[in-house]
Parts: structure tokens; C-alpha cells; sequence
């Protein structure tokens, strides 16, 4: 298997400022509203590689690079937070020797940055990584780990690799979360609502993405991020992931923001929706309390709606604790990972 | 300076609106002035070569005619064709040419969809429509294109398919998100009563859930009609490996242009991650 030398491991944000005429246009385009989140399908290394007559290996490592060069970009628009879509459950049905580059890949790019502390503080990068990581070699897996725990506490911005990942897969494993909360006593079923559902997510520290990117022309979200981008501006390019340019991603937001009116009244018309929905279950659940207290009888208004509002008040507060058991069961999952002797 | 920022970019965004109304403008009337001239011609040709009846019947047999056969020249058609509607005026006659072209065609399982639940409300009225333009568009029979109008909520229909049978859905948010929330309560359920265990949750487990109460199959297709760039909350868990193709605008939409998407997903290729 080819091997990359040092001199060609690039760090994981490149540093170089924009010409003029890029600077006049990002300027410009910030006159207008800016996604803050956005996330990318890298699609088309392969065919780049076929293209260009490389080993499909070469193809992903220039893919790498394009993604270094497009955090510099995102951060020169204002764009704080990017999730990109790495490597899915699904890519394991590849050949070995490609899964096993891609591996070997993931390996240098992350021991690479865990020799970067003091770029990623002066950056303030936090680096999180969504998906089913159990399924990654063990020595990877640590490598992950340390990266996460290293940058946790950088809020400047936030970089969200989707590692072993499939939306489908993240939704059922959120459900599950909510199904331990039940049952250690934490929460009703009674509170599982949308709005838990998406705190139970690998993604419930980042908002939506506002703009979601897929590149080399297919028109498909290929389990990706399915429940967050429901109201994202969705962007499909025929450019091919590593001939990815600074033009092609001002074209993307330019799109979000001809888009923006609608998408933030749909948002909007949802988040309503969601409002009514809960209150419906709220004074559903009442109705059942009240009535197996009652014994049939009567409860005037007033007293329907002091109990509606110790319920609420109550249920904030399950879900509240239930939250922060979740957190401390996911941060204990990447220090112990972190902090295990290296397993071969 | 940001003033000058601001103005540019209202320029460009004023650019952008101008050149989205013009490709509008020219595309209905283009549209009109060949349907026109294909009315005016037909008859002229039919009737210069053997004298034939030029009938609306007949008009309408070869119309479904050359909808079955495009249909099989297709190196392959959805199964489940999903239309997302982002516009906020809907025009019910056109859509209901749409369903009823999708089931000319040979597509078994057609779905309509609006963000605001507009086609929910108005269920009967869009299903008179299609009624009515199968009348129209396909003749008298219409018996062999019988549709089978899925009420929401309790359909635990499973059996689906006579041979040209096809079946209409309205969806609407509540489909997507609320269902699986509801799945997931369930669930939840089930192990508050120990009637589970954690272990018995995973995708499977989820996805046969949510396909006991509403038996909606994955969308190979969405045809997305207006210029809102988004799937606007339409069937998020179903959606995972399905086509996206925009369409600029459902009102007065024709059938080349419903064609032309159908030609485009049969040359896609999905490598499901290989």
C-alpha cells in the first residue's frame, strides 16, 4: 500500500488569506443573511482520481486537502460550524484495500492533529465526531477520542466529522437514549416529544444546518443528516469534491440566501406546530392525572390550569436531568476511550 | 463602505429576481404558444392523410397510448414517485394532470405533498380533480387506471397491486417527523411496561414500526415544483436513498417536462455506498 511522506500530511485548516476579488465578493455576500452552519457531502473523489489518472488513495487524500482549504473559506465567510460527511456505515461494503486506506487515512489526519494543540487553541477548533465509532478499529477509535477530549472546550469554531455514520442509524440510536431514560426512571414516555428527539442526537450541540452542500451532481442525501436538514436548503453541484472552489461555495450561499424567506417561514409555520403539539400532549397527560386523581369529579378551570403548569414545570425538569445524564454518559464514553493503554 | 456591501448585494439579488421572472415567463408562454400550434396543426394533419376521427376520443386513446408506451421505453421507473409542492399558491388542476400522467405511465404508487397540509385539507377536492382529468386526459377507460385513494391515518392496507392499479397518497408534515416520534413513544412504551429491553431497538426494529401504521414505501423519486431549495420536512426517515430533482414551477406544468425528470432518474446510477 502506498504510503503518504510527512511533507505531504496537510493540517487540517489551511492558512491562506483570499485575493482581492474573493475578499470584495465575501463581503458582498455578507451584506445579505449567512448560513451558520453548513454541511457538505464530499462526494467524487473516486471519479476525480479516474479522472486524473491516480490511485483512488490519492483521490481521497486530495479530498482532504479540498476540505482543509474549505474550513479557511468557511471561516473567511462567517461560517462558524461545518459538518461533513466522512465516511458512512455503508462505505464499509467497500473493497478491504480501500477501507483500509480510508482507515489509514482517519489515522494520520488525526494523530496530525493531535500534534496541532496550539493552532487548534489559537483557532479555537472544537473537533466532534458523529457515528457509530465501535465499529472503527481500536486504535483509531483512541485516536478520535483524544482528538474530541483535546479540543472540547474550544467554542470559537466547530468542525463535526461524520464518522461510521448513517442518519438512520443516529435516529434509532437517539430513540434508544430516550428508551434508557425510561428506563433508569428518568423520564415518561409520556415526555419523548420531537424536540427530545433532536437533543437525543449525535448532533444535539450543533443547530441545524442552515445549508447542506453535495458535490459531483448526484441529487441524493444518501442517509445523511435526514432529520436535521428537513427545512435546510438543500444545494446539489456537478463539481467534483476535490476541484471544489471558493466560487462554487459562494454560488451555495447565494442559493441559501434566495431561499431564505421561505425556509425561515416554514421553519416558523413547524416550530408553531411543534408549540401546539405540545401543549396537546401536556394537557392530554393532565387530563389523565387529574381524572385517575378526581375520582369523577369536577375540576374548575382554575385548578386545570395550576396543574397544567406544575406538569410543565415537572416534565421540564425530568427532561432537564435526563439531558445532563445523557452529556455525562457521552463524555465519560470519550474519556475512558481517551485515556485506555493503546489496544493493538 | 458597508453601504456599498449592501448595495451590491441588493443589485445581485435584484438580478437574480428579475432573470428567475423572466425564465418563468418565457417558459409558460412557450409552453402555451406550442400547445397551440400543436392544436392547430394536428387536426390539419389527420386531416390531409386518410380521413380518421379526430375525435377527443381518440385523441385521448392515443394520448394514453403513447404514456404507456413511454413508459416502457424507461430503462427503469420509481415505483414510489414523491410530488413536493413549495409553492404557495397551489393550482389542483395541474397537479392532478401530474398523478394521473405518473399512473398513464406505469408508476404504481404516487404521493402529493405540501408543507402547509393544503392538499390534507383539501383531500376530496384534489381527488375530484384527478377523477376528473383521468376522464380528461385518458378516456373512458378509466377502469383499467382505477386509483386507490389512501385515507390518511388507520390504512392498514396492504395488497396493493392489479396490474394497472395505482395508489394516490396525500402527505403532509405529519407524516415525517410526527410519525416517528410517535413510533419512538411507542417504543419507549414497550419498555416502561418491560415488554422490551434496549437491546430489542435498532434501525430495523424502527422502520418496521413505522411501516405497520402508515405503509408508505421509500420514494425512488421527488419531483420538487418551485424555487424553494428544500425538502420542507417531507417524509424525513423514507427519504434516504432518494432522487431529488427540482422542477421550476407545477402551474401549468406539461407532460415533456414530467417526462424529461422521469428520463433523468432512469439514467441516474445509485452505488449504495460501494
Amino acid at each position: 500500500m502506498r504510503t503518504i511522506s510527512e511533507s505531504t500530511v496537510m493540517s487540517w485548516i489551511r492558512e491562506r488569506e483570499l485575493s482581492f476579488l474573493e475578499r470584495l465578493t465575501a463581503n458582498i455576500l455578507k451584506a445579505g443573511p449567512m448560513p451558520k452552519h453548513v454541511a457538505f457531502i464530499m462526494d467524487g473523489n473516486r471519479r476525480f482520481a479516474q479522472k486524473a489518472h491516480v490511485q483512488r488513495q490519492e483521490g481521497h487524500s486530495q479530498g482532504f486537502e479540498k476540505l482543509a482549504e474549505t474550513l479557511r473559506w468557511c471561516l473567511n465567510l462567517g461560517i462558524h460550524e461545518v459538518t461533513v460527511y466522512a465516511f458512512s456505515i455503508e462505505n464499509f461494503k467497500r473493497s478491504k484495500e480501500e477501507v483500509d486506506g480510508l482507515m489509514e487515512l482517519a489515522r494520520q489526519k488525526f494523530s496530525r492533529l493531535l500534534t496541532e494543540q496550539e493552532n487548534l487553541e489559537k483557532h479555537g477548533v472544537c473537533i466532534r465526531v458523529l457515528g457509530d465509532l465501535t465499529l472503527l478499529p481500536a486504535d483509531l477509535q483512541q485516536l478520535i477520542a483524544k482528538s474530541v477530549v483535546a479540543t472540547k472546550a474550544h467554542n470559537k469554531c466547530f468542525l463535526n466529522v461524520c464518522f461510521a455514520y448513517t442518519s438512520r442509524y443516529e435516529i434509532a440510536s437517539a430513540v434508544k437514549e430516550m428508551a434508557w431514560g425510561v428506563e433508569q426512571g428518568l423520564i415518561k414516555s409520556s415526555d419523548v416529544s420531537e424536540v427530545l428527539l433532536s437533543e437525543c442526537l449525535y448532533s444535539s450541540n450543533s443547530p441545524n444546518p442552515d445549508l447542506l452542500i453535495r458535490t459531483s451532481g448526484e441529487v441524493r442525501l444518501s442517509d445523511f443528516l435526514l432529520w436535521q436538514t428537513s427545512y435546510s436548503c438543500l444545494v446539489f453541484q456537478s463539481v467534483l469534491w476535490p476541484e471544489y472552489s471558493f466560487w462554487n461555495l459562494c454560488e451555495a450561499v447565494l442559493q441559501y440566501q434566495l431561499s431564505y424567506q421561505s425556509l425561515q417561514k416554514a421553519r416558523d409555520l413547524h416550530r408553531e406546530g411543534q408549540a401546539l403539539q405540545q401543549m396537546e400532549e401536556d394537557r392530554s397527560c393532565v387530563a389523565e392525572l387529574l381524572q385517575h386523581r378526581g375520582n369523577g369529579k369536577l375540576v374548575d378551570s382554575q385548578s386545570r390550569q395550576k396543574e397544567l403548569l406544575n406538569y410543565i414545570a415537572s416534565r421540564e425538569e425530568r427532561v432537564r436531568c435526563f439531558l445532563n445524564a445523557l452529556q455525562h454518559k457521552r463524555d465519560t464514553f470519550f474519556s475512558d476511550l481517551s485515556s485506555q493503554a493503546v489496544v493493538a | 463602505m458597508a453601504i456599498l456591501y449592501e448595495m451590491a448585494w441588493r443589485f445581485l439579488h435584484a438580478l437574480f429576481y428579475v432573470q428567475r421572472a423572466l425564465v418563468a415567463w418565457f417558459r409558460v408562454h412557450i409552453w402555451r404558444w406550442k400547445r397551440a400550434v400543436v392544436g392547430l396543426l394536428l387536426p390539419l394533419a389527420l386531416g390531409l392523410h386518410k380521413p380518421k376521427k379526430t375525435g377527443t376520443i381518440s385523441k385521448r386513446t392515443s394520448r394514453r397510448v403513447r404514456c404507456g408506451a413511454d413508459g416502457r421505453t424507461l430503462e427503469k421507473l420509481p415505483l414510489h414517485l414523491g410530488l413536493l409542492i413549495t409553492e404557495e399558491e397551489i393550482h389542483f388542476t395541474d397537479v392532478a394532470n401530474l398523478v394521473v400522467w405518473c399512473m398513464a405511465v406505469g408508476i404504481s404508487y404516487v404521493s402529493v405533498y405540501d408543507n402547509q397540509g393544503v392538499f390534507r385539507r383539501n383531500n376530496s377536492r384534489l381527488m375530484e380533480e384527478i377523477l376528473k382529468q383521468q376522464q380528461e386526459l385518458l378516456g373512458m377507460d378509466s377502469s383499467k387506471y382505477s386509483v386507490e385513494f389512501m385515507k390518511n391515518g388507520t390504512d392498514k392496507q396492504e395488497h396493493q397491486v392489479l396490474s394497472c392499479q395505482s395508489v394516490v397518497k396525500v402527505l403532509s408534515p405529519d407524516d415525517g417527523r410526527l410519525s416517528i416520534v410517535q413510533a419512538a413513544q411507542q417504543l419507549c412504551r414497550d419498555v416502561e411496561q418491560k415488554e422490551k429491553t434496549l437491546k430489542d431497538i435498532n434501525v430495523t426494529v424502527l422502520d418496521s414500526l413505522l411501516r405497520e401504521s402508515k405503509n408508505i414505501p421509500d420514494p425512488d423519486l421527488v419531483l420538487k415544483f418551485g424555487p424553494v431549495e428544500s425538502t420542507l420536512g417531507f417524509l424525513p426517515w423514507h427519504i434516504r436513498l432518494t432522487e431529488i430533482i427540482s422542477m421550476p414551477s407545477h402551474v401549468d406544468v406539461s407532460y415533456d417536462d414530467l417526462f424529461g425528470a422521469l428520463k433523468r432518474y432512469a439514467t441516474c446510477e445509485q452505488r449504495l455506498g460501494k
